[in-house]
């Protein structure tokens, strides 16, 4: 799995490539913790890259989204392919979190 | 009045504590309900023979109850498929028991009792689960298997593990008003998708690690003009946010991996499209086939095979 940073005005962008699971879970935790506990808890996961998601990964999304959303931000995604989103929507994520269809809208979203 | 002293327990120094010693992740094989496209889990158990991939538990829900049965009895997987095929016939389901449906429209004249109450016969249809099945146990099977229904006083999940198999499936796809309920040890027990389509729960507190769930969304009604349908898609409404429901919380409470294998059939199949078996498993086979490259990597990270 592969992680990028990009900052974007008040939102950070943190894009994944490759697959969430078990074995790459720890490393994105770490990732989203970090930004949320440098003072950026707006955040937008651009998952374009992301090809599979496992339960750890959904795991990972919501220990991201609680903690970034008790700082006064929020975890949005953005450019979730089609197999990863029939995951998140079967497992009821679509239902709490907000997703776009690309990073610019995603990022857009923080302004409104 | 004096407080309960707590019992003396002799505390022993955590280092001393042996390391438990590395284990094989444990595998178990959940299939949902999903009446004859059950079988793409057919295509699932081909798959993982083939990678050599062992199955240490079975657990199955409803039309999923004959699937989990058949591999947890460790029948080949093309055996399985002409069993599901035998099985999923328009014959198990033809004989309308008209007395239950008299019963409907004069319930104080004719008497209704629930345990009775079905607009099937269920004759043929345990005829064909003992073809199938014969007089085997719980205890003939290879793989421990575990069938699911439901408590209909209670709408308790009801797990059965022990007796005869064709009990088992007849109380797990005792489908509501279709065929009546089935007496159980003091129970009346129907179809095991009331209290949860995809049983995950199960495998998690028998000890599954890594768990593969093969679920089904039920299938919408495209149109409506019964009844009949209309009762369909109330079903298929309820199920699927049961479905929903129920694995988000099982997928965030389990301690090790769910990996959710859900089937896309671009062909349409039908309730008694026996004929397309061969086609749904395939689609099974392909759709674990998503996630093997991931199932590969995490065994082999296994401390008990790692090299």
């Amino acid at each position: 799995m592969q992680i990028t940073t990009a900052r974007h005005a008040h939102v950070t962008v943190v894009a994944v490539a490759g697959s969430i699971d078990a074995l790459t879970a720890d490393t994105l935790t770490a990732r989203f913790g970090e930004e949320v506990l440098s003072g950026n808890p707006r955040l937008v996961a651009d998952f374009e890259g992301v090809e599979y998601t496992s339960s750890a990964g959904l795991r990972v999304l919501l220990a991201a989204v609680k903690a970034a959303r008790q700082q006064g931000g929020d975890l949005r995604l953005a450019a979730v392919r089609a197999p990863v989103l029939r995951v998140l929507e079967l497992s009821g994520f679509t239902s709490i979190l907000k997703c776009y269809a690309d990073v610019p809208s995603a990022v857009a979203s923080f302004l409104g | 009045m004096d407080p309960i002293a707590p019992p003396r327990v002799p505390a022993a120094p955590a280092a001393s504590l042996p390391a438990p010693p590395p284990t094989r992740r444990r595998l178990a094989l959940v299939v949902g309900s999903g009446s004859v496209k059950c079988a793409a889990a057919f295509g699932l158990y081909r798959a993982l023979l083939r990678e050599g991939i062992p199955i240490d538990r079975v657990v199955g829900c409803s039309g999923g109850s004959i699937v989990a049965s058949a591999i947890a009895l460790g029948f080949d997987p093309e055996t399985c498929m002409r069993l599901s095929a035998a099985l999923w016939t328009r014959e198990a389901t033809r004989h309308p028991d008209r007395l239950a449906l008299l019963r409907i429209l004069f319930p104080r004249l004719l008497g209704f009792e629930p345990g009775r109450f079905g607009l099937r016969r269920d004759t043929a249809l345990r005829a064909a689960l003992e073809g199938a099945f014969g007089g085997r146990t719980f205890a003939d099977a290879r793989i421990p298997l575990h069938v699911t229904a439901t408590d209909f006083h209670t709408g308790e999940q009801v797990v059965l593990g022990t007796g005869s198999i064709v009990e088992a499936i007849r109380a797990s796809i005792a489908i509501p008003f279709a065929f009546a309920p089935v007496a159980h040890e003091g129970r009346l027990l129907i179809d095991g998708f009331m209290s949860d389509p995809l049983p995950v729960n199960v495998a998690m507190r028998e000890g599954g690690d890594l768990i593969v769930a093969m679920g089904f969304e039920s299938p919408y009604q495209s149109q409506v003009r019964s009844a009949g349908r209309f009762a369909f898609q109330l079903s298929s409404v309820m199920t699927n946010n049961l479905l929903k429901a129920s694995f988000a919380f099982h997928g965030l409470a389990h301690h090790g991996e769910v990996l959710l294998v859900v089937p896309r059939f671009e062909q349409r199949v039908r309730l008694f499209d026996t004929d397309k078996i061969p086609y749904i498993a395939d689609v099974g086979e392909q759709a674990i086939a998503e996630h093997l490259p991931y199932l590969r990597r995490l065994l082999a990270a296994d401390p008990a095979t790692a090299p």
